[in-house]
């Protein structure tokens, strides 16, 4: 259980897949624009992850050595493209707004990244807790950004059809730049900056 | 085992991988397919609403829609698609009668942002409003539709679309009369 545990807080906070390993990044800034956006990646990215890694781990005493990554992207692909029904049937809105970044998962390098370095060697429940730190981890780290960049960057916090709430002066003079593209940029920088003065800290 | 089928072996594992990959993506668009389907049916059904507004009751057949207010018919309605720049179009248009169109809308598109997409705003959209089936075409080909500046592919795409479909609709229309 202890090792349940560490498999899973090392996903969140010390090789968090956006902050610390710097992976997964395209979504990462072309979804961070709003808190809805945000949550329904993470969400695509934890199911596909969760599902991929359980499946490759289970499967990983007999897929042939020169087959595995063959094997390993049919795997994704099936459960992204899953997703991408689900979503089509049950949430249009969101499905509209992910657009091409919702396919496009297939081809996370965090997802293909923990099937070959992880799920690939390690047993089942091992999986399991690995593919939930770096989903939540991954989660975290685009629902912080979003956060950030919807509050600054349109001065009110909307999910769904609600308002959660508008800030007084930023509301009518929002920072515009950060709900474009050039915000992601100088959101996840100053945050990747802040996350490597926290981590090298704790190194030394 | 024979050197030639331990060769093969890998193959049959892909096989037998994307076999069960297949039949998992088939179990769930049987469930996700009908949804979106009646999705876009009710949409489909929104838009002509919006386009006859009082409309009160249609009949579906053969790929058109007849429309009646009260038993007498008001118009027809029916799906062209257009083979924009990027994919295509999906367009829905109206008919007052078997030849003058009454609106036309586009369901779906996937043109360039801020170029082709222009063919879904009014000031395009509007001008098919009362023309004659005959008069669709772009100006430069001697018709009444002035196309989008810089997207004359997706512009004529709407045009020849909605111009093709409709006089199949009329022929098809005066054919059952």
């Amino acid at each position: 259980m202890t090792g349940f545990i560490k498999e899973f807080a090392k996903g969140i906070i010390i090789s968090n897949p956006v902050f610390i390993l710097a992976l997964g990044l395209c979504p990462t800034l072309a979804m961070s624009d709003k808190l809805e956006n945000a949550l329904g990646m993470s969400a695509a990215v934890l199911f596909v992850l969760l599902c991929s890694n359980i499946v490759v781990s289970s499967i990983r005493k007999y897929v042939p050595a020169i087959m595995r990554i063959p094997v390993f992207i049919v795997v994704i692909a099936t459960f992204v493209t899953i997703v991408n029904l689900v979503f089509q049937a049950y949430l249009p809105s969101l499905y509209e707004s992910l657009g091409i970044y919702l396919p496009l998962v297939v081809v996370n390098c965090i997802i293909l990244g923990r099937a070959e370095a992880f799920a690939s060697k390690n047993p089942v429940t091992a999986s399991i807790a690995d593919a939930l730190g770096i989903g939540i981890g991954f989660a975290l780290a685009i629902t912080i950004i979003a956060l950030i960049r919807e509050i600054l960057g349109t001065g009110s916090l909307t999910l769904g059809d609600n308002t959660l709430f508008t800030l007084p002066v930023l509301g009518e003079h929002p920072i515009t730049i950060l709900s474009l593209s050039a915000g992601a940029f100088l959101v996840i920088g100053l945050l990747l900056a802040f996350f490597r003065r926290i981590g090298v800290a704790k190194n030394e | 085992m024979p050197e030639f089928l331990r060769k093969l072996s890998p193959l049959a594992f892909l096989t037998l991988v994307v076999l069960v990959a297949v039949t998992l993506l088939v179990v769930t668009e049987s469930f996700t397919g009908p949804v979106v389907e009646k999705r876009l049916q009710q949409q489909i059904i929104d838009q002509m609403e919006g386009m006859f507004p009082n409309v009160s009751d249609w009949e579906f057949e053969d790929d058109l829609y007849t429309l009646y207010t009260n038993s007498e018919k008001i118009g027809y309605a029916f799906l062209a698609t257009g083979a924009g720049y990027h994919g295509e179009i999906s367009i829905l248009v109206g008919l007052e009668d078997a030849e003058t169109v009454k609106g036309v809308v586009i369901l779906s598109q996937t043109e360039t942002p801020g170029v082709g997409s222009r063919i879904t705003e009014p000031d395009f959209l509007n001008q098919f409003i009362g023309v004659s089936i005959d008069d669709i075409a772009l100006s430069q080909d001697g018709g009444l539709i002035d196309g989008l500046t810089g997207a004359t592919i997706s512009s004529r795409a709407v045009v020849d679309a909605v111009k093709q479909t409709a006089m199949d609709k009329v022929a098809q229309i005066e054919g059952t009369e």
